[in-house]
């Protein structure tokens, strides 16, 4: 691994009041990387990620990004440097129209990386011309993969440098799925690094460079998802043998 | 000619509301506050106001542009010091929160100025009014439907093109996403208190000139301004205005009725819309 992770986790635990969900993960991610995390249900994927983002407290280990510790950094000052979660669900503003939706995003962005192209309006636009003919709708009005490019949108509005996404794909069509998806490789072109959770685990793997597997709020399984095989994702995913089919 | 003199002089009634009322829509549109105390606010600001005016011999102008900050101030540390820790999806901590608030408030203010009635002196304000074939308008009344309206576009404009606007429409729709775009949300929301309690820091002065007040007056302050805010539809701040109006027009049509019926007619008004339109007449759904 290079010297310098964009985000590193160690040993770290989280919880929800006296419910454990995370049991002393250990997690990095590289500038420019995508990293796919995938689980059952309950897992505590979700979970993960919101602690990354500061939404769920840190109750032990450490949590650094960009080379600070971050794990008492309140939720919404980790948005300006560059921590970006789609959240499941998509969770848009309701009432407020999809160009407002993302100006608020843009309101509180941080400093683009050095030597990346700032995230627009027109850029985003062009990257979903869909979004450019529905900017003035409320967002309820939109369709399902409508709204996703909104929440993914919303997200890129603040510059990240690490884009979170969980389940993206969601309650979409396949079609819609591969829209969004294609997206990704542009989105990493502009130098972010992705985790992607996801419950399609082949899609996870082909559009990963790395994976990592939970189960039972503990990592399982890391590796290159070029390497890991489907049996070890087997074992992995239900933590005993059976068939993913 | 009565009929149109009363819709009038109501609807010039209902300005001062629409003024509380405006307010309490956006606490309970954006925070899911009830706030309890929001009479009791405009009554110690008004009492407050006379106290001062009468002591240093300002006029209301003067009093006014002293009673806006000081009503940002009470709203931002109200926000901060308490609602902060109890926002959240259920008001009824906010509510409780508030009620004892409204009970210390009401009991300081006895302590202070005692059950008397007082009124802040208008001059020549007071009096003027202006004749419209046949019906005489009070320019006092008059500039207060006005400032009203204008705190009501002004309020609607910064809520649809600013960025505050934006982050408290935001964090309104869902607290979690708006963190996660960003936002303070504890910032925004003592933002959002501190322009109602400023609002009603006008409207304390206009109520002290119009009428009087009195340490136990805050409870139907309060009252009618949930009318209001209930029949324009939560969380629509010209809802809350043109409720504040229709509230007016209701008592003072009633009392024409019968002198006795006026705040009944009101209750009587706000009542039918609950039961035809729950959501309020301007609400969006
Ligand atoms: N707000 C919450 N309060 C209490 N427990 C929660 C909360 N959210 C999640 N949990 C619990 O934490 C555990 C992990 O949940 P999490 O949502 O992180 O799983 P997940 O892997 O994202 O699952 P899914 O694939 O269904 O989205 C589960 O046991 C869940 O019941
Ligand atoms: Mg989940």
């Amino acid at each position: 691994m290079s010297a310098s992770p964009l985000l590193t986790a160690r040993a770290l635990c989280a919880g929800y009041g006296d419910f454990q969900a995370l049991f002393s993960i250990d997690f990095d991610i590289q500038p420019g990387e995508v990293v796919a995390l995938i689980g059952a249900n309950g897992a505590g994927k979700s979970t993960l990620l919101k602690t990354f983002v500061g939404l769920v407290p840190i109750r032990d280990g450490s949590l650094t990004f960009c080379g600070l510790d971050v794990s008492k950094t309140p939720a919404h000052a980790l948005v300006s440097r560059g921590l970006a979660l789609v959240p499941e669900g998509r969770r848009l503003f309701r009432g407020m129209t999809a160009e407002d939706n993302l100006r608020v995003a843009a309101d509180h962005a941080g400093q683009p990386a050095a030597g990346t192209r700032p995230w627009t309006l027109e850029r985003l636009y062009d990257l979903f011309p869909i979004l450019a003919e529905r900017r003035a709708q409320a967002v309820e009005d939109l369709s399902g993969g409508q709204q996703q490019m909104v929440a993914i949108g919303r997200a890129l509005m603040t510059q990240p440098k690490l884009l979170l996404c969980d389940e993206i794909s969601l309650g979409l069509s396949p079609k819609v799925i591969a829209e969004i998806y294609d997206m990704l490789p542009v989105i990493r072109q502009a130098g972010t690094a992705i985790v992607l959770v996801e419950q399609d685990v082949s899609l996870a793997s082909r559009s990963s460079d790395r994976v990592y597997c939970m189960l039972e709020g503990r990592i399982t399984l890391s590796g290159r998802s070029s390497e890991v095989t489907r049996d070890e994702i087997t074992q992995a995913y239900f933590g005993v043998k059976h068939d993913l089919g | 000619m009565t009929w149109v003199d009363a819709v009038i002089q109501g609807l010039l009634l209902g300005g001062l509301y629409a003024q509380y009322a405006i307010g309490l829509s956006l606490m309970f549109g954006v925070m899911r506050i009830v706030n309890i105390a929001h009479g009791d606010l405009v009554i110690l600001l008004a009492l407050i106001g006379i106290s001062v005016s009468a002591a240093f011999g300002l006029g209301p102008g003067f009093i006014m542009l002293l009673m806006i900050p000081l009503g940002a101030l009470i709203g931002w540390g109200l926000q901060r010091g308490i609602l902060n820790h109890l926002v959240g999806n259920d008001p009824l901590p906010s509510l409780i929160a508030t009620f004892g608030l409204s009970l210390a408030l009401q009991n300081l203010m006895l302590t202070i100025w005692q059950a008397d009635t007082r009124s802040l002196d208008a001059g020549a304000l007071a009096i003027q009014s202006i004749d419209l074939g046949g019906i005489h308008v009070g320019v006092l009344p008059l500039g207060i439907v006005a400032v009203a309206a204008l705190l009501t576009w002004g309020l609607h404009v910064v809520l649809k093109t600013t960025r505050f606007g934006r982050a408290l429409r935001a964090s309104a729709a869902d607290k979690d996403a708006a963190t996660l775009s960003g936002i303070d949300t504890k910032i925004v929301y003592a933002k959002a208190t501190a322009i109602a309690v400023a609002i009603l820091g006008i409207a304390a002065v206009f109520q002290a000139a119009r009428t009087t007040v009195s340490p136990a007056d805050g409870g139907a302050q309060l009252i009618y301004a949930f009318e209001a805010v209930i029949i324009g539809g939560m969380g629509s701040i010209w809802g809350a205005f043109a409720g504040g109006l229709i509230l007016g027009v209701a008592q003072v049509v009633g009392s024409r009725i019968d002198p006795g019926w006026g705040i009944l007619a009101g209750h009587l008004v706000f009542l039918l819309v609950l039961a035809w339109r729950p959501q309020g007449i301007m609400s969006r759904r």
